[in-house]
């Protein structure tokens, strides 16, 4: 293991809140082995944003890692030219011309959907009623797999997510994250022969049209998957929760003073719902005194770079008029999030504007617990809204 | 080491020149001598569009823009122009020695 300070930290307490021990890492010990994760982190944003790029030294191939035991080996755990020949092969069903002339319209159709069934209940959960669905529903539709619910969807993308988290080696957990991917097999089964005769943009079919081996093709779905579900979901809940408590940002929105994007950006530099990016190192390494061994576990932790101090003015501040660029929330290297462009357009072009402009008068209904630091949001959010307009 | 001049012009107009080491691309030259404006968040593998330039004056013809390139061109911002391109798709090579650039 590295030789970079301890830092002990409360598993529970971390998983609840992760910014204060975040913030004092970063003060303290910007790189940090803390033993409960049995990991050295990366919190600055500068040095994460320089090292993530050394991909000969910080690998994403993780064959003991436990997505690639569970999933198998996506293209996020390849590096160098296996990982860009398969990010290429993929590009056509997530990149922004394909977005724009394709995706948008089934978003918005959705999504109205969506909001057209529930608007006359006056009250939901915006995270399991809502966001979960739209994310679900665009999901399907960008993998491919138009043949499973978007609730199935919601289930075998946590059920992967936790399989992948479970370092404890839980044999529960484990056999749902089997039953997961055994599910997403069985729809692809059933969609392959559909999409070999009709190809499509979908993220299914474009592998297929490209000759990618299928161990291959199906792994990229699963990544997609897991991937795909929970951050979209996560953010369109988190950022109306966030509009909501910062009214006069919700304003500045409305009256054209600012955009949903412009809030989209600022709510994942703020709370970034991918909160760390595993990686294995590959060679020995130095960096800022601290020694990397090889097979040593390191994590980005993206959402503390995005709270970096010496990068961002009161970083703790939610402000959609401040300059995001330097924000890692999509990640800052070659694995930088494929899916980037899909989710701009989903959250900050379709659901969050449809959500504020469907459901009047749009106001929480209870509390709003958050949790998580690897992937964070909102765990549960009741809204109310008014019923009929006029 | 063979090396040639390129030069970016700033947002607010000024000038800064670098000598650059033949076979890196220009994205990566940008961030070497801390170009404001160009981020560079993908590190090239043409996800972000975050190191748009225009280019100004090119001693020599540039690579033709290949279609993913072209793709992300239009998520630019500000706005593409007919000069746009991507720096992490451009190779210093001699040809282009005294290269001028502008960040957007």
């Amino acid at each position: 293991m590295s030789n970079a300070p301890a830092y002990e930290i409360d598993p529970k307490a971390f998983w609840k809140d992760p910014y204060p021990d975040l913030e004092r890492m970063r003060v303290g010990a910007p790189i940090a082995y803390v033993p409960q994760l049995a990991a050295t982190l990366l919190t600055r944003r500068d040095d994460i944003f320089e090292n993530e790029k050394k991909i000969e030294i910080f690998s994403s191939d993780q064959p003991q890692g436990l997505m690639t035991v569970l999933m198998g080996q996506n293209l996020m755990r390849k590096d160098g030219a296996a990982h860009m020949a398969e990010r290429k092969a993929i590009f056509p069903s997530v990149s922004p011309k394909t977005v724009k002339a394709v995706w948008k319209a089934a978003f918005e159709k959705q999504t109205g959907k969506a909001l057209e069934e529930l608007r006359p209940l006056g009250a939901a959960d915006m995270v399991k009623d809502i966001a979960k669905r739209i994310s679900g529903e665009a999901l399907k539709s960008i993998t491919g797999l138009t043949n499973m619910s978007w609730q199935e969807m919601d289930r075998v993308s946590q059920g992967m997510i936790d399989g992948c988290a479970n370092y404890a080696g839980d044999r529960d957990v484990e056999a749902r994250c089997h039953d997961c991917t055994a599910s997403i097999d069985r729809h692809i089964d059933e969609m392959l022969p559909l999409l070999r005769k009709t190809p499509d943009s979908s993220m299914l079919s474009v592998q297929i049209q490209a000759g990618m081996p299928e161990a291959s093709a199906r792994a990229n779905i699963k990544l997609a998957i897991s991937g795909g579900q929970n951050e979209p979901r996560d953010v369109i809940a988190g950022l109306v929760w966030t509009l909501l408590t910062h009214p006069e940002q919700l304003s500045l929105i409305r009256t054209g003073g600012a955009t949903w994007l412009q809030a989209f950006e600022e709510y994942a530099r703020w709370i970034s719902p991918i909160g760390m990016s595993p990686r294995r190192v590959a060679q020995a390494y130095t960096l800022k005194g601290v020694t990397f061994e090889p097979e040593d576990r390191v994590f980005l932790m993206f959402g503390s770079g995005n709270r970096d101090e010496s990068v961002f003015d009161a970083p703790e501040k939610f402000d959609i008029t401040r300059d995001t660029s330097a924000s890692i929330a999509f990640g800052a290297g070659p694995h930088f999030c494929a899916g980037a462009w899909a989710s701009r357009c989903l959250i900050a072009e379709v659901a969050l504007p449809m959500i504020f402009e469907r459901l009047p008068d749009l106001s929480l209904a209870g509390d709003v617990p958050f949790g998580g630091w690897a992937f964070r949001g909102p765990l549960e959010m009741p809204v109310k809204w008014k019923k009929r307009s006029g | 080491m063979e090396t040639i001049s390129v030069t970016w012009v700033l947002a607010d107009g000024s000038r800064q020149s670098a000598e650059v080491v033949t076979g890196g691309t220009l994205m990566q030259a940008a961030l070497d001598n801390g170009i404001d404006g160009i981020v560079g968040q993908c590190g090239g593998s043409l996800a972000c569009a975050t190191c748009h330039v225009i280019v100004e004056n090119a001693p020599a013809s540039l690579p033709e823009i290949a279609p993913d390139e072209d793709d992300m061109l239009d998520m630019a911002e500000p706005e593409r122009t007919s000069t746009s391109r991507l720096s992490c798709q451009l190779v210093a090579v001699p040809e282009l020695d005294g290269i001028l650039l502008r960040v957007p």
